[in-house]
């Protein structure tokens, strides 16, 4: 998630949206909204892995951004400032979603673990068609994505997509860098042994 | 199981982060290694797939109705906010009328949108539900929401003409008629009590929009 540079046009572009939404021009923001509502839901997504909450998540990212819209001092790129406000608030959904029971993260429990309930496919015959068995792979993909815990999955979805260097991913969380480290590899080795007939015929 | 800085330093490979120096110690501790290897190996094919099947952005599902929910969002916080300063319903109810969208100019907009709200259902007691909106201005964005506290179905007309600096709009008279529909109509007046604008429908359920000529 790096910020254009100060002349890219693009970014010249949302300095002026920004400005005419600070100034109360709905319009403005709806158009930064449509810019991004694609990467932000993208990213609400593959966090919580549920298009219906990802979509409201996604809009109370947008409508937290404009609340705050008179503070931002347009000293980072608009889409990196949003990018944080969209992570803490989908964060903080999951947190109350485990609160109220529906998760289970623990890293002492699961790092030393990393093959306990792993789920595999039986492996089938290889599919004739590379670009069905490509799609096949990405289904799997998430699939295996969504069975990772809140933790793991977020570390994964900020270094895999959205590219983030590790001091980036332990500001945002915030964990130490041998935390993000930590996560990272044992979220990889979860994948994989969930993904095991895939990448067992790899080695 | 390996050590911390065994596994940090498998990933930090996998991430290409490490320097020269470090990753030709590490590759040539992966060359004696082959378990550790094929694990390495394993993983980096991982990763790729892993970039190539979690895309950055994704097509929002209804994107048009997300961003028009905001937009309600925004319009009823905005409401809120002046009602916390106007402490009426009605102060609030004019603020809105004498905003800038709300224009003579904008007759078809406003037709299209208010026709929809004279059709009230008539078990819709407490509200008007708009059902849909059309303006045939593409510059015109329509919509609408229910305000508790005005108890009034809020019509927004955005990217109309501004309002004439000498038409405003200071008082506003709703009749009703749930037996008779094609008498219901609503007048906007100004400060003299003079009307500025009708909005009703005809015997055929037409929209009418009239506007009185300013003064002069």
């Amino acid at each position: 998630m790096s910020a254009p540079a100060a002349t890219d046009p693009v970014e010249v572009t949302d300095i002026d949206l920004v400005k005419r939404s600070q100034a109360g021009d709905t319009r403005a923001f709806d158009a930064l909204v449509t810019k991004y509502r694609g990467r932000i839901y993208a990213m609400t997504y593959h966090l919580i892995q549920n298009e219906t909450e990802a979509w409201d998540l996604a809009q109370e990212a947008f409508i937290k951004a404009w609340r705050a819209l008179p503070g931002f001092k347009l000293d980072a790129s608009f889409y990196t400032w949003l990018y944080r406000i969209a992570h803490n608030v989908t964060y903080d959904w999951l947190r109350k979603k485990r609160i109220q029971g529906d998760g289970e993260f623990d890293d002492e429990r699961t790092e030393h673990r990393a093959a306990a309930g792993a789920e595999t496919t039986p492996k089938g015959d290889a599919a004739p068609d590379a670009a069905l068995r490509n799609a096949e792979l990405g289904a799997r993909i998430q699939a295996a994505i969504a069975k990772l815990s809140a933790e793991h999955r977020q570390v994964i979805v900020l270094r895999e997509v959205e590219g983030l260097a590790y001091e980036e991913i332990a500001a945002l969380v915030p964990c130490s860098l041998g935390t993000v480290m930590s996560r990272l590899f044992y979220a990889r080795k979860k994948l994989q042994e969930q993904l095991k007939d895939v990448y067992e015929t790899t080695l | 199981m390996k050590p911390p800085s065994e596994n940090h330093d498998l990933t930090r490979w996998l991430d290409g982060v490490m320097s020269d120096a470090e990753r030709s110690a590490f590759e040539q501790h992966l060359a004696e290694d082959p378990a550790l290897s094929r694990e390495a190996n394993a993983l980096k094919s991982l990763r790729a797939d892993l970039r190539t099947h979690l895309p950055a952005e994704m097509n929002v599902p209804y994107g048009d109705f997300f961003n028009s929910q905001i937009q309600v969002r925004l319009a009823q916080e905005e409401s809120r906010r002046v009602s916390d300063s106007a402490h009426s319903p009605v102060a609030k109810l004019l603020h809105w009328l004498k905003k800038p969208w709300l224009a003579l100019a904008g007759t078809a907009a406003a037709t299209a949108v208010l026709t929809v709200a004279l059709l009230r259902t008539p078990d819709a007691d407490s509200y008007s539900r708009i059902l849909s909106s059309y303006t045939p201005d593409i510059r015109v964005e329509a919509r609408s929401f229910h305000d508790d506290a005005a108890q009034a179905t809020v019509l927004v007309l955005d990217g109309l003409d501004e309002v004439p600096a000498e038409r405003k709009v200071s008082g506003i008279n709703v009749h009703r008629s749930e037996n008779e529909p094609e008498i219901a109509a609503t007048a906007l007046f100004d400060a003299g009590g003079k009307r500025l604008l009708t909005i009703s429908r005809d015997a055929v359920g037409n929209p009418q929009f009239t506007v009185t000529p300013p003064r002069g």
